[in-house]
């Protein structure tokens, strides 16, 4: 409960941050989706955090572990839609680099795009072949046609190198903190979680090396105040904030985790389609083929969208 | 070369309670006594190190990796041969995060570490062949971070305590952070290629490694990150135990 209250609290009072704008302009489209989805709205500013603990927080949850316990195939299946999104989004950003706004970009840049959109794409497949293993179907686990980046920093990531970096080193933060964040459902899992937990490890330290990556490209390329391990925790957009926690996250030496729940609300915008009131014209085409589901957010929603 | 022991003295008192949360020690006497000296085994007169197929040998293992760690960064800087103001700052700061490390997995294991840093006893000359020039140095923080983040792994899947793996999550991948950011610093990849393993596909377990490549950082088992650092030749405590048998 302390989580979601945390998490929801965080982007309120930093609004100095860069990140402001992302996180409110995911916090304003999670909670439209989710007045949508309760027909009679009620005040939106008090009722998410309940609404998130009573859909998403077990009871028996331990105060400083993991919320809803997912299954191996369950982690498999959010796994790969973010991958998918990884994946995607390096795909664009290399067609960019190609003969688009980005390719003025250094070649060092250039290069680690290619190369860790690779590896994103390696994990889809073998992600996919896991799932296939596991009874599920990696078809199934879609993003939309055109996801809507935009939400990202609130503008085209594509644009311009500063903008995709700093889009990426976002994006590859969280997607550590995603997988740190499954790892205590793979162990409940027992002898059934045992692959997956190791090829979820096996994948979690490569997101890092591209987030430290990017990291380093804005350090040496723009001059950004930044390393490539996590200085502050104003740095990502997700809670590095554990205060039940023995192990102090939110320091340097050790990075955080994020629940499933904590980073869908982050990533939703970007998998939904591109509301009206955030769209600029050039962006008529973006509006994603799949919309939210309108009824139903319980957790069978599972990585689907 | 001398350990850095004084983070030892300034263990933050952060965390009796949390400590507590562990279900391990109090944490007063467990920084200050260690195994009493006559139960040690010795080898001409080096402690031999014992780690056992369990939750706490696996965290005593990574300390051992860690101590290694926070021993090489500040002798790398002590060397001189380092000059690059942005490459004095990356291992500095990696020095840092390692003692802290260090700091952390003593707080958790207390009376339950199965050395103390003075136990240890480097290999001088095989400390200062990888000393020896800038690229040396750099290099060799790559093979330690890489070989750190292929071991956190590899013990990842015997974790029985969900804390326990949190913190080693927690850990493991500011370590591929630091493999990232030295490979940056030296133009390399910050991924690991298939040729620049220590352990060669052939030889990775196959039951916990469902995939292998460039796209992932294959999981060795204790035995093999033992091998691995065998093979820098800078420690000469001998290590044995269930766990790396």
């Amino acid at each position: 409960m302390k989580l979601c209250f945390n998490w929801m609290g965080q982007p309120m009072v930093t609004t100095a941050l860069p990140n402001h704008r992302f996180f409110t302009l995911l916090l304003n489209q999670f909670n439209r989706i989710l007045q949508h989805i309760l027909a009679p709205a009620v005040s939106a500013v008090l009722i998410l955090p309940l609404l998130l603990m009573s859909l998403f927080f077990a009871p028996t949850a331990p105060a400083y572990a993991q919320s809803a316990t997912l299954s191996p195939r369950q982690v498999v299946e959010y796994a790969l839609t973010l991958e998918k999104l990884e994946a995607d989004f390096y795909r664009r950003a290399v067609a960019a680099a190609q003969n688009g706004p980005l390719a003025s970009a250094p070649d060092v840049a250039k290069a680690a795009l290619v190369s860790y959109g690779q590896d994103e794409a390696q994990h889809v497949t073998d992600l996919s072949a896991v799932l296939r293993s596991l009874g599920g179907n990696p078809d199934a686990v879609t993003i939309p046609a055109n996801p809507n980046y935009q939400a990202i920093l609130g503008r085209d990531p594509f644009a311009n190198p500063t903008d995709l970096l700093q889009a990426g080193q976002f994006v590859e933060d969280l997607g550590v903190a995603a997988y740190k964040g499954q790892v205590q459902n793979l162990l409940a899992a027992g002898e059934a979680g045992k692959t997956v937990l190791a090829g979820a490890l096996a994948i979690h330290t490569v997101e890092a090396r591209h987030a430290a990556g990017i990291r380093f490209l804005r350090q040496t390329l723009l001059n950004a105040d930044v390393r490539p391990w996590i200085r502050n925790a104003s740095e990502v957009i997700y809670n590095e904030n554990r205060g039940d926690s023995p192990i102090p996250f939110s320091t340097p030496e050790f990075d955080g985790y994020a629940t499933r729940e904590e980073v869908l609300a982050l990533v939703g915008p970007i998998l939904t389609a591109a509301q009206p009131s955030t769209m600029t014209p050039d962006q008529s085409v973006a509006p994603s083929s799949q919309p939210m589901r309108s009824t139903n957010p319980s957790p069978a929603v599972r990585g689907l969208w | 070369m001398a350990f850095p022991v004084t983070f030892l003295a300034k263990t933050a008192p952060s965390s009796r309670r949390t400590l507590l949360k562990w279900g391990l020690v109090s944490l007063g006497t467990a920084m200050l006594t260690g195994v009493p000296k006559a139960l040690m085994a010795q080898t001409g007169g080096t402690k031999a190190l014992t780690f056992n197929a369990d939750d706490v040998g696996i965290l005593n293992f990574a300390l051992l990796l860690e101590e290694l760690e926070a021993a090489f960064y500040p002798a790398a800087i002590k060397s001189g041969k380092i000059t690059d103001p942005k490459e004095l700052d990356y291992l500095s700061a990696l020095g840092r995060h390692e003692a802290a490390h260090v700091k952390f997995l003593r707080g958790v294991l207390g009376n339950k570490a199965v050395f103390q840093t003075s136990d240890l006893s480097l290999n001088q000359p095989g400390l200062n062949a990888l000393l020896s020039d800038r690229a040396k140095i750099l290099n060799t923080a790559v093979t330690l971070e890489d070989l750190g983040v292929h071991a956190y792994n590899g013990a990842g899947t015997s974790l029985t305590n969900p804390t326990y793996l949190l913190a080693a999550g927690s850990i493991v991948s500011v370590e591929g952070r630091h493999a990232a950011g030295v490979r940056s610093l030296l133009g390399r990849p910050v991924t690991e290629m298939d040729s620049e393993r220590l352990v060669q596909n052939a030889d990775l377990q196959a039951n916990i490694n469902p995939f292998k490549g460039r796209a992932y950082d294959e999981l060795y088992t204790p035995k093999q990150v033992v091998a691995a650092v065998g093979s820098l030749k800078v420690l000469n405590n001998p290590i044995n135990g269930s766990l790396v048998a």
